[in-house]
This record gives C-alpha cells, structure tokens and sequence, in this order.
C-alpha cells in the first residue's frame, strides 16, 4: 500500500491550491476525486478526448484555470481520478482510506495527513413534481454544459434564489441553447436593499460584482427574460417535465427545470472521522470546524474550500493554499518563519474577499423563499418516502420526547437510508424537526455518519478486505 | 415514451468518432469521453421507474445524488450498478434502466 505525506480528497480550487503548496514544500502527495480530470465542479473539464478550445474563456475562470494549468502538469502530483472515497480511518500515525473505483474495484492508501476539500452540492429542493424527469439542479445543468458540451433540454427555465443563474442563463445562451426564464423568487427591491447594504464592503473584490452587472446586461441583449417575485409553486407534466407554475398563477413550459437555491458542503467524511461540524447558513448542511490555519478538530486532519462553508472559488483557493502551508510546517518541511511569511498574501486574500461572500449569501438566502413540499411529494428521493410520512414520523417522534434527531426519524420512516446516504433529504429534515421542536437548526442532530460514504457493491468489498 | 430534448453542443467541439454502446438492448451511438448518464439521456429523460411507476430521471450530474444510477457491463463482466454521471462509455458498453436477467 502506498503511504503519502499528505492525501487530498477532492481535486477543485482548494485542493489544487493545497497541492501546489505541499508540493513546493517537497510533500508527497495524491489527489483523489470522483471526476477522471482534475478542476471540481467549477472548472470541470471536457473528457480528454475532447477539444473545446473555448472552454471557460470568461475572466471569473481565469486565476482557476492558470491553477489547474500549473498544478495539473505537475509529474510529482499522484493524481486518483475517478475514484470515490468510502472512508477515513485512524491508523498508526496517520490515515487509511478506502477508495472506491466509480466503474467498480476497491483499493486502499494511506496517509500522514489528510485534508478534505469535497466541495458543495447543489441543495435539492423538494416542490411538488420535482421528481419528474428534467426537474434537476442547476448544477447538472452547468457541468453538463461545461464538461460534456450537452444540454439537457431545448427549452430551459432556472429557478431559486441564487445569483449564479445569471452565470448559468449566459452559458446555456453561449452553448446555443434557450433559456425560457430566469425567475429569482426574491422580488428585486429586496435583492437590491440587501445588496447596497454589502456592497462598502463587498467592493473590496468588485470582480464578481462586475461580472454580475456584465452577465445581467448580456442576458438582455440575448433577450432572455429575468424575473423577479417569481416563486415556484410545482412542476407539472406525465412522464416528464413540461411546465413549471409560479405562485401568480402564471406557468411557463419548459423541459428542463433546473433550481438554484443555494450549495450544501460535502461532509459526509469530515462527519465520519469525528471532526466537529456546524449548521452551515445561509443554506444549511454541515461545514467543518476549523482553526486560522484550515486545521480541523481531528489531529492530522485539514479543510478547505466549500467544505468549511460556501463561499466560492477565490476563497477555496485561498483557503486550500492556507491548508497546504499549514499542512508543510505541521510536517515540518516548511519552518514557523517560512510558513508566517508564506501565509500573509493568501491570508489578506481570503479576508479582503468576505464582504462580497456576506453580500453573496444574504441576496441568496433561500431560507424565505423555499417551496413547500404537498404531503404526497417525495423527500426522500431514494427511498421514495413522501413529506407527509416523514411528518408522521416527526409527531410521533415528538410524544416520546423533543430531544430527537434525524437519524430517530430515518429508523421510524426510511427518509435517508437509500443509496444517496441522505445527501439529499437530510437537510430538509432538519429543517422540518427543527421546526416541530421549535428550535433552531443547528440543535438538532444529523443523521449519524456511516462507512461507507458513497454505495458500494458488497462483492467489491469482500474482494478488497481479501 | 418522452422523447430526448438532448443537444450536443457543436460549434467549437472536436469530438471522436462516435461508438455504439447498448442501451436496454438497442444499440446507441455516444462519443468517447462522454458519460453514460448523457447516453441515457440522448435517448430520453427518464432513466428508471420509482415504486410507484413513475419515471425518473438525473438530477445533480455530480456523484451525489445517485438518481442516475443505473446497471452497467463492461464485456462478459457481471452487471454492476454505477452512477452513470461519473462513468465513461466505452465500445461495446451495454446500459440497462431495469435490473437485468442475471
């Protein structure tokens, strides 16, 4: 088996910048990642037999692609593509990792250290008809554009309360497609009060800000139409989506809806090593704990990038260079004085850009504008358990007592037991406790984090335990 | 059935020459490189049925969400279930959306 200095989990922004960083200290390192090429979600490539010359030409990609550019190129760096890891265990010294291959075979490395930066997922939004084929994350749509140069649809509506839809409408436009509306569900003077009271501080970075102003622009000049107010009440259609209807009565056809209500971290394996998590606001899941130097509460153990929180690419880049100076002074091949010089540019970096991220996450706040699931709608995708079951689950719950948490309402119901591990309904049943409890979120407990974190056949386990 | 919305997008996109996988036993053409979940959808929206018949489709197209999982064989190999967003088609690929006969 192999041992590394340093295992990085997730090979986006932050994991990139965490590569370069321990690399330059002379660590030896592998990346693992679920995609065959390197970039996260943000800049996922085209496959490699691929050429698409104008890939993420924009200038928001442009300090991303010259990282991946340097760090991609680099023979030192041992890069795991295509690979899920299942698990994160103590061993010795460091860590063992069970991975697993995404077309099947199961292999281990080991660690000294280890930093998760997994990155975020779209927050899947249970309305009415949202299982429905062609109701799927903006997410799906973006990467599937970015990555596969496919669009899911000939007729695409975005809905949600997020700005990157702008992003998104522009791309589906640049790639040839039609974008039928983009409905924010905020009305635009509420957008606009929450922003101007950001925006002293958010003009520090004004980058973002301008290529939002540029992308809205753009969106006229292709006349595509921008609502605001505009909030999804369901999705209707037989064997897939055809129209989404808004709380004014007004639908709009369509077939591909695709929702933006915000990003949840990936933190499935910083929960299942023990590392302390927080209620992540505004959009919830949990993000990692950690101290000025991206160290988390397990000794050995690092985060970055949207796993402590979503916050974007620029500052995943910081962070992820922050965690690589830590992780070389913690293995001693950077001095305190080397790491005390190295850290104050990405340091400044990532402080100058959190005006923009609090202004990002207030107009974004899905928390006023979520639609509501009817009873028979599913929340648990996998298990096909509606919202009204779940509620069930959640009163009779509440006459045993309030201490409850999620994983006491997946025993009585099933909710997050399916293949999906409750990446997708957990949120929403925190939410819908949290509620019942009459307390805040971050009180009520998630579901308890298991091996393994991705589903995995039981003969590929056998096999690899052999 | 639904049929696909699918576009491949074609201006300023080199592609290799297309290769025929299997897809619920009827052959489909998809480009090296590109996912299964995209040559599922190439065909149509839906890639199984829930317990209560209705169809489904793909909804995060990034490993987390598992709606696009569906079986695969590589060859002879025994059918596996995978999550079609993050594998790569090959020639000869064979895809089912219902479990196959073992």
């Amino acid at each position: 088996m192999s041992t590394y200095d340093i295992a990085i989990v997730g090979g986006g922004p932050a994991g990139l910048a965490a590569a370069e960083r321990t690399l330059a200290a002379g660590l030896s390192i592998c990346v693992i990642d679920e995609q065959q090429r390197p970039g996260g979600q943000i800049l996922r490539q085209p496959p490699a037999t691929f050429s698409v010359p104008g890939w993420l030409g924009g200038a928001p990609y442009r300090k991303g692609r010259a990282l991946l550019d340097r760090v991609s190129g680099d023979a030192r760096l041992q890069w795991l593509g295509g690979r899920s890891v299942l698990g994160v265990m103590p061993d010795g010294e460091g860590f063992a990792l069970t991975l697993s291959g995404t077309a099947g075979g199961i292999e281990q490395v080991r660690a000294r250290r280890v930093l998760v930066a997994g990155g975020c997922y779209d927050m899947p939004v249970a309305l009415p008809g949202w299982t429905l084929p062609g109701v799927m994350s903006a997410g799906a749509v973006q990467t599937l554009i970015k990555a596969q140069q496919v669009l899911p649809g000939q007729r695409i509506v975005l809905f949600g309360t997020h700005p990157l839809m702008i992003v998104l409408a522009q791309q589906i436009v640049e790639a040839g497609g039609e974008v039928a509306a983009v409905c924010f569900a905020q009305p635009f003077a509420a957008m606009a009060r929450t922003a101007l009271a950001h925006l002293p501080r958010a003009l520090r970075t004004p980058g973002p800000l301008l290529a939002a102003a540029a992308g809205i622009m753009a969106l006229r000049r292709a006349g595509v139409p921008v609502r605001y107010g505009a909030q999804a009440l369901r999705c209707e259609g037989t064997d897939a989506v055809e129209r989404i209807v808004f709380s004014n009565g007004e639908s709009i056809a369509c077939d591909v809806a695709a929702m933006c209500y915000g990003f949840l971290p990936q933190a499935d394996l910083i929960r299942q090593i023990g590392a302390e998590v927080r209620w992540s606001d505004p959009a919830g899941g949990w993000e990692a704990v950690h101290d000025e130097a991206m160290r988390a509460t397990v000794l050995g153990l690092y985060v970055a990038g949207e796993t402590t929180g979503v916050a974007g690419s620029d500052a995943a880049m910081a962070e992820g260079a922050l965690a690589g100076l830590a992780i070389a002074q913690d293995a001693g091949a950077l001095s305190d004085g080397e790491a005390a010089a190295a850290i104050r540019k990405p340091r400044a970096e990532r402080q100058a850009m959190q005006g923009f991220i609090d202004l990002l996450r207030s107009v974004a706040d899905p928390r006023p504008w979520l639609p509501q699931p009817e009873p028979e709608t599913l929340l648990c995708r996998c298990e096909d358990i509606s919202a009204g079951t779940v509620d069930r689950a959640i009163a009779d719950a509440l006459e045993v007592g309030p201490s409850f948490g999620a994983s006491a309402i997946k025993l009585r119901c099933r909710a997050g037991m399916g293949l999906c591990q409750g990446r997708t309904c957990e949120h929403a049943l925190v939410r819908r406790i949290a509620s019942a409890r009459g307390c805040r979120e971050a009180e009520v407990t998630g579901f308890r984090p298991r091996f393994p974190a991705r589903a995995v056949s039981v003969a590929d386990l056998l096999e690899g335990a052999a | 059935m639904k049929e696909a919305g699918v576009k491949r997008v074609e201006q300023g996109v080199t592609r290799p020459a297309p290769v025929a996988v299997e897809l619920d036993g009827a052959p489909v053409m998809a480009h090296p490189g590109e996912t299964v979940a995209v040559a599922v959808l190439s065909t149509a929206p839906r890639f199984r049925d829930d317990r209560s018949g209705q169809a489904r489709g793909m909804f995060c197209n990034m490993g987390t969400c598992s709606e696009c999982t569906v079986w695969v064989a590589r060859g002879d190999a025994p059918w596996r279930r995978l999550r079609g967003c993050l594998v790569p088609v090959e020639p000869g690929l064979r895809i089912r959306t219902e479990r196959p006969e073992a």
